[in-house]
């Protein structure tokens, strides 16, 4: 494979060396990651009136979305159920495991980059290590040393939490067939974290790339927990149970960076 | 020689006193409740579907000490309980009791031994929160309880998982159902979920 990887190395030698001394003068970005104050707003106050301050979601195209709701549950269900069940009877866990450690390794300029631009300069630091050690230690990134041996877990981060970091709201919600749920600012993130993707340069023809991109998407479902059909089994309205929590869970994102627990 | 006691006795009191007086922190009265439930769920002979019913017996006796369903049910339903009568209100709590034991329950079960930490607590008025993160195969995941000081109690009426809700997740489908149904509605939907719940036991 000619990658531009060997021009890359020098550049990615630079940015390890401005990490490491940045790493030193940047305890504040590191601090910014506190324990969010969630007593701060009791919108369930005593009186149980309706949390009027409460943000709410604009969801206009809601009947539209419960038409692709019911589409994905059933292409879940019907399809990508089966096809993951077999993959995972074909695959032993490690395997897949290793395999999503590789298709992680291969993203992580995409995690840089956002770390960057949200001013995390320790977990950009944590990123750039653990590309070094798992692309060596582990193999071209199957295996995961960084995590196992030197106690450094993956850090987060997309488009989607950078704009949010920078103030942009969330925007109207969807509900996209087979990705299921997001919104304006998401969406935009997605796309320019996909466009970002070094996959996406390495010469792949389309169909070689969908491989890749059906690849990592069915491994992605068989090695991650269901937590799609967990809360099916136990919400009254699945479509607004995904809706409140995937919101939710973005907000807690971009407030707290995605660092919390591992200073 | 007097002046040190005096002194001793002073800086004792000083620290002692805070403690006999107050309630115990959140935390003190949280940490008990979950480790007897980790006991449960880590008890080998509780183990197994034959085993379901005392273990979930157990479980809920053990979760009942520090943990409110009857605020958290209050909650959830939000400014609808004041419209609604008291045999209403009886059988909308006893009907969330059952959803939620199978709920959360249901969740609890799937803890297999990860590891907990006590991270943090805030305590505003008579509201606090604890901080713990549940480590899930090396990634930390934050778990906040939200608890309510009852008499000299503190009990947990809500829980957060990574930024999410668990009342107000339900709240917002309560929402939803009632601006379509109203009260009558929801009961029937909680109804028929309590009873899926049912099924779903008995074909295990």
């Amino acid at each position: 494979m000619r990658i531009r990887s060997c021009s890359a190395i020098p550049v990615l030698l630079c940015l390890w060396g401005f990490l490491l001394v940045s790493s030193l003068f940047a305890p504040a970005a590191v601090a910014a990651a506190a324990t969010p104050d969630l007593l701060l707003e009791d919108e369930y106050g005593y009186d149980y009136a309706d949390g009027q301050g409460a943000d709410e979601i604009a969801d206009p195209l809601e009947p539209w979305n419960r038409v692709v709701f019911v589409f994905n549950d059933k292409l879940y269900f019907w399809v990508l159920k089966p096809v993951k069940n077999v993959y995972a009877e074909a695959l032993p866990y490690d395997i897949r495991g290793c395999i999503g450690n590789f298709v992680n390794n291969l993203a992580s300029p995409i995690v840089l980059v956002n770390t960057l631009l949200q001013g995390r300069f320790s977990d950009a630091w944590t990123v750039v290590s653990r590309f070094g050690i798992n692309t060596v230690l582990g193999v071209y990134g199957f295996g995961d040393p960084a995590a196992s041996e030197f106690a450094m877990p993956p850090p987060a981060a997309d488009f989607g939490q950078t704009l949010g970091r920078y103030g942009a709201g969330a925007g109207i919600y969807f509900y996209w067939p087979v990705f299921g749920p997001s919104n304006v600012r998401d969406t935009v993130g997605r796309v320019a974290d996909y466009a970002a993707n070094p996959v996406n340069y390495l010469g792949l023809n389309s169909d070689e790339a969908l491989g890749y991109s059906g690849t990592a998407f069915i491994n992605r479902m068989s090695i991650a927990p269901d937590v799609y059909e967990e809360t099916i089994k136990y919400s009254l309205d699945p479509y607004v149970a995904i809706r409140q929590a995937y919101h939710e869970y973005r907000n807690a994102r971009i407030q707290r960076g995605g660092t919390e627990g591992n200073e | 020689m007097k002046i040190r006691t005096v002194v001793l006795l002073f800086l004792l009191s000083v620290f002692v006193c805070p403690v006999v007086d107050a309630v115990e922190s959140p935390t003190a009265q949280l940490k008990p409740t979950l480790k007897s439930l980790t006991d449960l769920l880590a008890d080998e002979r509780l183990k197994g579907d034959a085993h379901r019913d005392e273990r979930r017996a157990k479980i809920m006796k053990a979760i009942k000490v520090g943990f409110d369903f009857e605020e958290m049910s209050k909650r959830i339903l939000g400014r609808t309980w004041q419209e609604i009568s008291t045999e209403e209100r009886e059988y909308f709590t006893h009907q969330m009791i059952k959803l939620l034991e199978n709920i959360y329950v249901g969740k609890l079960e799937s803890y297999s031994g990860q590891q907990i930490d006590f991270l943090e607590e805030r305590v505003k008025d008579k509201r606090a929160q604890v901080t713990t993160t549940i480590d899930n195969e090396g990634v930390k995941v934050p778990v906040h309880y939200i608890l309510n000081l009852d008499d000299s109690r503190w009990m947990v009426y809500d829980i957060n998982i990574e930024g999410v809700s668990l009342v107000g997740n339900y709240r917002e489908q309560f929402k939803s159902i009632l601006r379509t149904d109203k009260f009558s509605g929801l009961i029937k939907v909680i109804e028929e979920k309590n009873r899926s719940f049912e099924k779903g036991q008995a074909s295990l």
